[in-house]
């Protein structure tokens, strides 16, 4: 079996107003999945943002989960550094 | 001027990206107590991109950042100093030498990112009986600090008692550091009043503290800014007769003349001065950079 050495998922955010829920877990390539309030509206954006801030950090292969609550772009750029630095920590953080 | 500094909760995006236009005079971006431990390091990232963002109006801006005693201080100071912050609201600070260690810290992260040494402050927390004690040494220790504050609950528990309605646990240091912070040329901020719906109490509290001198008040619900504002506004007659008593000691100036009379009142270099911070606090006059 080859299994993914990194399958754990990480999570950072929340479902409140003005704030977006992200979770990144391994994948074989980079994808990106978005729901919620202005997943319709701004998917291109949101999905630029996030491989804007993937990227910068020189991020290896994963699925980026967003359940959006309205989040500006400051705040779903932090959340996808934090959720993607504790999935880089590992499954404890 | 700082009546009113607005404590945002660093992990909340709606409070820390709209705070600004609630009019306070100040804000603290909040590391410490308003933060889980588990959320940390989010609300750094947050906090730190709120501050690349840079859109807070004319508002002072200052982070709380985590306290010296725990491994997180460090870590809070690299994210945020490089920003360029107006300064770090410093929590249990308890001896001069804390507050140099902050000052070397600061330092070495200012240089680094191209920042003027010395540009970011230090308002530091006296939370202990033990801080307080120690509050002129600690507030002269650097040219950073810019004030000193009386910790609330975390000072209450350290001395043994509860918050009471009266305040009367925090009577006498509030009179402390009020004396402390003048003799060492730096503002004295008094803490939180944490009866959010009690608009009464705030304002015999506020009526209190800028009775005894204090510059202001670090604020928990925006619904208290306009309270407290309102306590720090000079009243029009209050306005007019500082108007009179500067242009009165402008005339005797020009005209050579030492103190002169004001509506039966001698006018001296004090209340000259009193009559200017009038003004200041008015809007009427500008504020002058502290002497520091």
């Amino acid at each position: 079996m080859n299994e993914p050495a990194t399958t754990h998922v990480a999570q950072a955010g929340t479902l409140e107003s003005m704030d977006c829920l992200v979770s990144i877990t391994g994948a074989g390539a980079r994808a990106i999945e978005i729901s919620g309030s202005s997943a319709a509206r701004f998917k291109g954006a949101i999905e630029k943002k996030i491989g804007e801030v993937l990227d910068t950090l020189s991020a290896k292969p994963v699925k980026v989960t967003v359940q959006d609550n309205g989040a500006i772009d400051v705040v779903l750029g932090a959340r996808v550094e934090a959720a993607y630095r504790r999935f880089e920590r590992g499954p404890s953080a | 001027m700082r009546r009113t500094m607005l404590y945002l909760p660093g992990n909340n995006p709606n409070m820390l990206t709209r705070g600004y236009l609630f009019g306070s005079d100040g804000l603290i971006l909040d590391l410490e107590d308003a933060v889980a431990v588990s959320e940390k390091d989010t609300a750094r990232i947050l906090v730190r991109d709120i501050l690349r963002r840079g859109e807070f109006g004319s508002c002072e801006v200052t982070v709380r950042i985590n306290g010296v005693d725990t491994d997180l201080w460090r870590d809070d100071l690299a994210a945020i100093i490089p920003c360029k912050i107006d300064g770090i609201r410093a929590p249990k600070i308890e001896s001069p030498q804390t507050v140099r260690d902050l000052d070397e810290e600061l330092s070495r992260i200012e240089a680094a990112s191209g920042i003027e040494v010395g540009h970011t402050k230090i308002f530091c927390l006296l939370e202990t009986a033990f801080g307080v004690w120690n509050a002129y040494d600690i507030a002269k220790s650097s040219p950073r600090v810019a004030a000193i504050i009386p910790g609330g609950e975390d000072l209450a528990a350290d001395l043994r008692t509860n918050r009471s309605a009266e305040g009367t646990e925090l009577e006498w240091v509030r009179r402390m550091l009020i004396i402390a912070a003048r003799a060492a040329g730096v503002d004295a901020l008094d803490t939180v009043f944490p009866r959010v719906a009690d608009d009464d109490g705030l304002r015999r509290e506020v009526e209190f503290i800028k009775s005894l001198g204090y510059d202001g008040k670090s604020v928990i619900h925006p619904n208290q800014i306009p309270i407290i504002h309102d306590v720090y506004t000079p009243t029009e007659k209050e306005v007019e007769t500082a108007k009179k008593i500067i242009q009165a000691a402008k005339d005797a100036a020009e005209r050579g003349l030492g103190a002169v009379s004001v509506d039966g009142r001698m006018v001296d270099v004090p209340v000259v001065k009193r009559a200017e911070f009038t003004l200041v606090r008015a809007g009427v006059l500008p504020e002058q950079e502290k002497g520091r």
